[in-house]
């Protein structure tokens, strides 16, 4: 068999078989060993196919060798290999960070479930974003969302919350996952197919109210998952009390791959032939993304709880990819691509260090934080380097984002965006301020309920955290890698999209 | 294909008895507030719906919803009442009218989009004439198997088959990891003492 | 007033499903019971499944599954075609066969002996049986290319001419496979032909909602899951004193008690 033919296979074919194997190890050390194993192998296999996929061009792999639309098609163009090589690069480092984080906060007779479902969210994940057939983005993303909410309800043994928070993102997610299979709905009802490139072509010339009505299907759904404001209520409970290492993988995954399936239907499905294209991007994704942007920041800036700060802050970020996409330029599609890249980078390494206060303070409290400086530099200054990232300060991956940001919103003409992204910067960097203020000005409590031992956290955790560190640092030098590849990606999603609107 | 024109015949007293049934089974749920009647109910509703597939010739799909929605759903959900609560508690009347312009708004926005649907039953509609008679043209030379809807499930769409064993997979893990061993269950229930204490915290502030 | 009745009967059954998903979804928002919540979600979806079934349907049209005779039509058909088929398939390598003897001929005369053996080897390919599956056919045309390249394997160096050998070979291969599209064609008239009779109604819109419900009761289970877990912690499954437990874990006890009270003064 050749093994270079099936590669745009192996990343959900890799961890699809690894993941039920995962619950018959025992208990202990072997399931993360196994899970890391496969994430990394995972991992391997993206970068091949990215490799495979920026030398060639798109891959059109038919499963089961039924030519699409008869059968199911994965089509795999730079745009989606970027996000595979994100999701499985983030899961490549998150899931050697999580066995001490995981394993002073699950039970350790469910390791083995627990890495399992970690295994089973990173696939779907993989198998929405790899995929050219609609419904079966619908499949993985509830194979990706059920084990979510179980994920995220892992947190109850240290604060019930967890549960709640896990049922109102079930609600909220599960509304969402059919909404979007409405709007498919109506899609095959106007069009008879499933399949991307078939529907796509199917559309052109259909103006009516079923492609409108199920475009807006999608966007609501999509918008529910990625908690577009003002959806994101499922998202800040959500994240602050999943474990350490689950916040960590879903923050720096999960909304970037629902944003690349709204990417996905705006410019591979629908073409810009369309008013409510334009309509959407107007009324809708540029006024909620500014909205986004500022109410969250906002609120980000009055938390107690760093690990909520930061998940507030998530939500400001979509603001950020969302008005990106609203340009409907090269420009500023390029601009979300980078900042999804980007945004995971950060977002990531930020909640790895909570994480590794967490095991140490045993609390995500913003006062558990104090003097930090003084008990974990390593961990400070990975925090303090990304949360500079997050500002945007220049050297940094997230300079390069708001640098492309700024350039679309002038060059289509959103002065006043470009204004507006500024003005956002400086509330990110009032929240950062604030706990780098904590960490770095105050005294360390000697005794209570934060005190704790001057001890770094361990380097299984610290070794993958300043990976990502690095990485922000070494992306946002090396600005031609991911500029120069999102820049690509978004002339091939523009041109299929039909040019301008 | 010939030309389809909707005609008045008898079956649509069928559809709208099934159809009246339903509504008001769902309705009958909306009000009821023991939990075993809505159980209950939404048993029925999965039967209704079932006779209702029948009545649309999609005899597979009323099967599996017989079995599945009617049958196991229904378990589950017995199961889950006995394990939390029989009654359901009034509701503080706050939240109802954002609900019903929340419900109202999809309502409106699916309205909407039938006033250009191709007649229900037509032949010649997009989603009937592409893909769809392509199978049942196909399945026969092509998978030797009297059931479409089965040659298209394990065959040509069988990757979607796949991942959803793979989502009932996955719905087993999340169950044992919230309720099975070690998910602080019983004798180690969950305590709020981290809840208690954020919130001295928040007073000592 | 024709025309609206039309109209109306037309789209009645998309207008009830409406309703029913409407209902479903006001459960899920409005009521604060989280197992009612799960109930409501369970409507929801089963409508829209209503809704994608109700796309699929045919007037006039039956269930899905053959009835007119199309397999025995397609392999009977088939069946007769492919022996045809076969015999274009050998008539093609045979011109193949002769074209390399002539060239061996130049080369070798043993080679002659060699394309005898190529003549055997195609009387011995498997020739689709009466009624036997369609699929053999390529595999056989392939049989018969493998020969010819086996044979070709054979002979000695050749020139310049071998390449002619080659490509007869290949000849021989698409003739084959042109024979077996030719036998697909002809299935799919014979299918045309039977299905004039029986009109069924689309099976795609099917298949997709048995994977929907699956996915359906999955997510079921797993919220009803959690609703157990959270009665377990709290002691209570309706949000508003969820809410207020909340409430007071965030905010202290004064304001929990407040939220309680509010809660209590729905009650």
């Amino acid at each position: 068999m050749n093994l270079i033919a099936q590669l745009p296979v192996l990343p959900i074919i890799i961890p699809i078989v690894a993941a039920p194997i995962t619950l018959l190890l025992p208990k202990g050390r072997v399931p993360h060993l196994w899970a890391c194993l496969f994430s990394w192998l995972t991992f391997a296999a993206c970068i091949a196919l990215f490799a495979e996929v920026s030398s060639t061009g798109p891959i059109s792999y038919h499963l089961g060798d039924w030519a699409p639309p008869i059968g199911i098609e994965y089509y795999i163009d730079l745009a989606n290999a970027l996000v595979l090589l994100l999701v499985s690069g983030i899961a490549a480092v998150v899931f050697p960070y999580a066995y001490r984080s995981v394993q002073l906060e699950v039970d350790e007779r469910q390791t083995p479930l627990f890495y399992g479902a970690l295994l089973i969210c990173m696939t779907g994940l993989l198998g929405v974003t790899i995929t050219g057939d609609a419904f079966n983005v619908f499949v993985f993303l509830e194979i990706s969302s059920l084990s979510g909410y179980a994920l995220i309800a892992m947190g109850a043994r240290r604060d019930r919350r967890a549960l709640t928070a896990a049922f109102n993102y079930l609600v909220m997610g599960t509304i969402g996952a059919t909404f979007f299979v409405i709007g498919l709905g109506l899609l095959y009802q106007a069009t008879g197919t499933l399949n991307m490139a078939d529907l796509a072509d199917r559309l052109i010339g259909q103006d009516n109210r079923m492609v409108e009505a199920g475009f807006a299907f999608i966007l609501v759904g999509m918008g529910l998952k990625l908690a577009m404001f003002p959806m994101h209520l499922w998202l800040p409970n959500a994240y602050t009390y999943a474990p350490s290492a689950v916040t960590a993988f879903m923050a720096a995954t999960a909304t970037k791959v629902a944003v690349y399936v709204i990417i996905r239907f705006i410019f591979s499905v629908f073409n810009f032939d369309f008013a409510f294209i334009g309509a959407a991007f107007t009324y809708v994704l540029l006024p909620l993304g500014l909205a986004g942007m500022f109410v969250a920041s906002f609120v980000a800036l009055f938390q107690e709880d760093v690990k909520r700060m930061l998940a507030y802050s998530s939500v400001a970020q979509i603001g950020y990819m969302l008005l990106g996409l609203s340009f409907a330029t090269v420009e500023g599609l390029t601009a979300t691509l980078v900042h999804i890249f980007n945004h995971a980078l950060m977002k990531g390494a930020l909640f790895m260090a909570v994480g590794c206060v967490v095991l140490r303070a045993g609390s995500h409290s913003i006062y558990a934080f104090a003097g930090l400086s003084k008990r974990m530099p390593v961990t400070t200054w990975a925090f303090l380097i990304s949360g500079l990232s997050l500002i945007g300060v220049p050297l940094t991956v997230g300079f390069i984002s708001k640098w492309y940001l700024l350039q679309a919103a002038f060059e289509a003409g959103h002065w006043y965006a470009g204004f507006l992204i500024v003005a956002s910067s400086l509330i990110a960097l009032a929240y950062v301020g604030r706990v780098a203020e904590v960490m770095l000005l105050r005294e360390p409590a000697e005794d209570g309920k934060y005190a704790m031992p001057k001890e770094e956290a361990p380097l299984s955790m610290l070794i993958p955290m300043w990976v990502l560190v690095a990485a922000n640092i070494y992306f946002g030098v090396r600005t031609d890698l991911t500029g120069g590849i999102a820049q690509r990606a978004a002339e091939t999603l523009m041109s299929m999209a039909g040019g301008a609107p | 294909m010939s030309d389809f024109e909707t005609v008045f015949s008898p079956i649509v007293f069928l559809d709208l008895a099934l159809l009246t049934m339903l509504f008001l089974v769902a309705i009958a749920m909306l009000r009821s507030r023991h939990l075993f009647g809505v159980v209950m109910l939404s048993g029925i509703y999965s039967l209704l719906s079932a006779a209702f597939f029948v009545s649309l010739d999609a005899v597979d799909v009323a099967f599996t919803e017989a079995a599945v929605g009617a049958g196991i759903s229904t378990v589950l959900m017995l199961s889950g009442m006995l394990l939390t609560v029989r009654r359901e508690k009034p509701k503080t009347p706050g939240r109802a009218p954002v609900a019903m312009l929340a419900v109202l708004a999809t309502g409106a926005a699916l309205i909407y989009a039938t006033i250009d649907m191709p007649a229900f039953g037509d032949p010649n509609a997009p989603a009937n004439s592409a893909i769809g008679q392509q199978y049942v043209e196909r399945t026969a030379s092509e998978i030797p198997m009297p059931n479409i809807v089965t040659a298209v499930l394990a065959s040509y769409r069988g990757f979607d088959t796949m991942g959803e064993t793979m989502v009932i997979f996955t719905a087993g893990v999340a169950v044992m990891l919230l309720l099975g061993v070690g998910s602080a269950r019983g004798g180690r229930r969950v305590s709020d003492i981290d809840a208690k204490e954020t919130s001295d915290e928040g007073k000592g502030e | 007033m024709d025309d609206w009745l039309t109209f109306i009967l037309e789209r009645y059954n998309y207008w009830i499903v409406i309703m029913l998903m409407m209902t479903g979804l006001y459960i899920v928002f409005a009521r604060g019971n989280l197992v009612k919540k799960i109930v409501g979600l369970n409507i929801f979806q089963t409508s829209v499944f209503i809704y994608y079934i109700t796309i699929g349907k045919i007037v006039d049209g039956t269930a899905p599954i053959y009835m007119g005779g199309e397999l025995e039509a397609a392999s009977h058909h088939g069946g007769k075609e492919a022996g045809g088929a076969g015999h274009g398939a050998e008539a093609a390598a045979h011109d193949a066969a002769a074209a390399g003897e002539a060239v061996h001929a130049k080369i070798d005369n043993s080679a002659l002996d060699h394309g005898q053996e190529l003549k055997d080897a195609l009387k011995h390919a498997p020739a689709p049986e009466e009624g036997g599956s369609l699929h053999e056919l390529p595999d056989a045309g392939d049989k018969i290319a493998n020969a010819m390249g086996d044979h070709l394997g054979k002979t000695p160096p050749a020139d310049a001419s071998g390449f002619d050998v080659g490509s007869a070979a290949g000849g021989a291969h698409d003739a084959a496979g042109n024979a077996a599209g030719g036998v697909g064609d002809g299935a799919a008239d014979a299918l045309h032909g039977a299905m004039d009779a029986v009109v069924y109604t689309n099976p795609l819109p099917h298949v997709l909602i048995l994977t929907a419900i699956v996915v359906g009761v999955a997510t079921t289970a797993v919220g009803l899951a959690l609703a157990v877990r959270i009665r377990e912690a709290y002691g209570t499954i309706e949000e508003d004193e969820l809410e207020a437990a909340d409430e007071i874990a965030e905010f202290g006890h004064a304001a929990g008690e407040r939220a309680q009270a509010e809660a209590g003064a729905g009650a």
